[in-house]
Parts: C-alpha cells; structure tokens; sequence
C-alpha cells in the first residue's frame, strides 16, 4: 500500500497520490489515479487533466479539492496534500463548468 | 443552511458576517499581505441616512503585484550595488544642471518603473447575491493602469480567458459605492462555482453551510485571476 505522509523523510522526492474525481456532467477518466512528485506545481496536474479530456477545447475545467477550495496551480502537490489530503491520497474534483462566462 | 439545496447566494447581512470573519481571520495570521478593511458605504452617509455598519465593503489597498510577476526585473533592481545607485543618482543631478527640460511627472515614472499597485474591493452585489471583486490599479505616481497593462500583470491563465470570454470576465464598470470606473470579475457563475466548492466538503456537507469559509472559498477562484495568493493558514480548518 502507497501511503506518503509529510513526516517520512524530507530528503527523497516524496510522491503523492492524485486522485482526479469527475462531478456534475463532466467525463469521467481512463486513468484517474496516478502519483506525482510533490514538489511538482499543481499547473502540471491541470494540464494532465486537460490533456486527458479534450486537448483542444475551448471549454475549460472548474477544478477544486475538498475543504471547498481551488487551488492556485502554483501550490506544490505536497503543500495541497499536507493540507486537503486523506487516505494518503489527494482527491482533486474536476466539472466542465466555467468559472467565467 | 444544509448544502445540497443551497443555490450558492448569500444575503447582504450573511456577507456583512462573511465578511467581518474572513477580514479577521486573514489579518490574525501572520504574512506579508496588507490587512482588509471594512468600510461603510459612503452613498448613505451622503443621502443623509443613518450611516449603516452592515451596508459596506472589504478594502485592500497598494498591493504591489509586480513582486511576483516581474521577478526578472525587481532581482535586476537589487542586484545593484550602492556605487551604481549612487553613481544613478549623479547622473540624474548632472542631466538637469545641464539645462535638459525635466519633467518631474516623467521623472517620477522612471524611478518606480515596473512597481503597479492594486486596490482590491468586496463588493456584495444584491442582483447577483454573491460578491464581486472590484479593482483598479496604478503607478507609484498614482497614474492608473489601463487594462492592457494591467493584462501583462495577470497570470497567463487570465490572459487566455480574457481572449475567450471578453465581455464576462474583466469589465469596467461603475463602482457601487464610489461611482467611478472599477474593474470588475463577472459574477455570473459565482453561485453556481460556489456552489461546487460547499458540496465537495463532507464536514459542510453534514454541518451545512460555513459564512466563515464563504469568503476564503470565494477568494480561492477570485484571486487566482488576479494572482492574489491565499495564505495557507487560512485553508486549515
């Protein structure tokens, strides 16, 4: 069982398990579990998810996590995860709705 | 409020707490961000009404948003020693002894070049029920900032949604309670988004809904427009 926690040790590149949950009418992933090195941006899972839905859609993606918040995409993962993830996995909820317009 | 039939709108009276909450909370914790203000509305100040507390807006003034977007520029800035800078100011005595026509207001432009500064207003929109982030910016001279400079400002996200969806993201319209043009976030799908966010949040979904987090949720989209970053102690809850 993966289970990364904040308190292992800092030197090794810790991975954190995204887990990318669709909501509303917004389609649901092949892929929806994946690790990720924490210290990688939350942009690059955005754009992972992007990439995974429709590449080149005008449509963008209303993306948030538990705790009723949406990150900034330059929060690194472990920072995201130390404070919204559980079950040592980040749950990162995606719906096709946009924020503007 | 249970979540599930929530519609994502707030009263003006649940802002005025949501408000107060979230000014107090953000300026507890200890960062390096300017506080928020509360400010009555002056509008009924003038009409000769009793000035009313809970008819207002949250205020963060003179925030420097070049720090972080032109970081290039700024580290250029400190890496000159004293010598160049005094070396800097020489020159600049030498120019206008020599007789050069100095315009102080051009002057002053050259040493603040790159620094802008944001004005930031919660404004509660009663059409809409939700609120709306209002801004301006200028130079350190206080020349405002037209909104193609300001666009070089935003996080590049911003710039493409700016393209995308022109009339319902970044508007200038008439301030509420000031009546001078403000720029303004669409608030369109504020309650829908809002809305999203409550429902992900199992202990909201069992407690119903949290006027403390309304705004800190709210900012968490709202900011990331602007790049207006949340302080991490404010998400621990």
């Amino acid at each position: 069982m993966e289970s990364p926690k904040a308190t292992e040790s800092p030197t090794a590149v810790r991975k954190v398990v995204i887990h990318l949950r669709a909501t509303g009418d917004a389609p649901i992933l092949k892929q929806a579990k994946f690790k990720t090195p924490g210290t990688d941006k939350f942009a690059k899972v955005i754009d992972f998810l992007r990439r995974q839905l429709h590449r080149d859609t005008l449509v963008d993606h209303f993306v948030y996590v538990n705790s009723a918040f949406s990150p900034n995409p330059d929060e690194s993962v472990i920072d995201l995860y130390n404070n919204f993830g559980f079950d040592g996995k980040l749950v990162v909820n995606y719906a096709c709705s946009m924020a503007w317009g | 409020m249970d979540v599930f039939s929530w519609d994502g709108t707030i009263s003006s009276r649940d802002f005025y707490a949501a408000a107060r909450a979230f000014a107090d909370k953000w300026n507890r914790s200890n960062h390096g961000f300017p506080p928020w203000t509360w400010v009555p509305s002056p509008k009924h100040h003038h009409l000769g009404l009793p000035l009313n507390q809970v008819n207002g807006y949250l205020i963060l003034e003179k925030l420097c948003l070049a720090e972080s977007t032109d970081q290039e520029h700024l580290s250029s800035k400190e890496d000159l020693d004293i010598d160049e800078l005094t070396q800097a100011r020489n020159e600049e005595v030498i120019f206008s002894k020599e007789g050069e026509p100095v315009d102080s207001a051009t002057l002053v432009e050259g040493n603040s070049a790159g620094v802008h500064h944001y004005d930031f207003h919660i404004v509660y929109i009663a059409s809409y029920r939700v609120p709306v982030l209002y801004f301006r910016a200028y130079w350190n001279d206080g020349q405002p900032l037209v909104l193609d400079e300001i666009e070089k400002d935003l996080p590049a996200s911003s710039a493409k949604v700016l393209l995308e969806s022109k009339w319902t993201f970044i508007t200038q319209e008439e301030h509420p309670h000031l009546n001078r043009p403000w720029y303004k976030l669409h608030p369109c799908g504020t309650s829908e988004w809002m809305k999203l966010l409550f429902q992900s949040d199992t202990s909201l979904a069992k407690n119903g809904v949290s006027l403390e987090l309304y705004l800190v949720s709210w900012l968490s989209v709202v900011g990331q427009v602007v790049g207006l970053k949340i302080p991490s102690e404010l998400l621990k809850h």
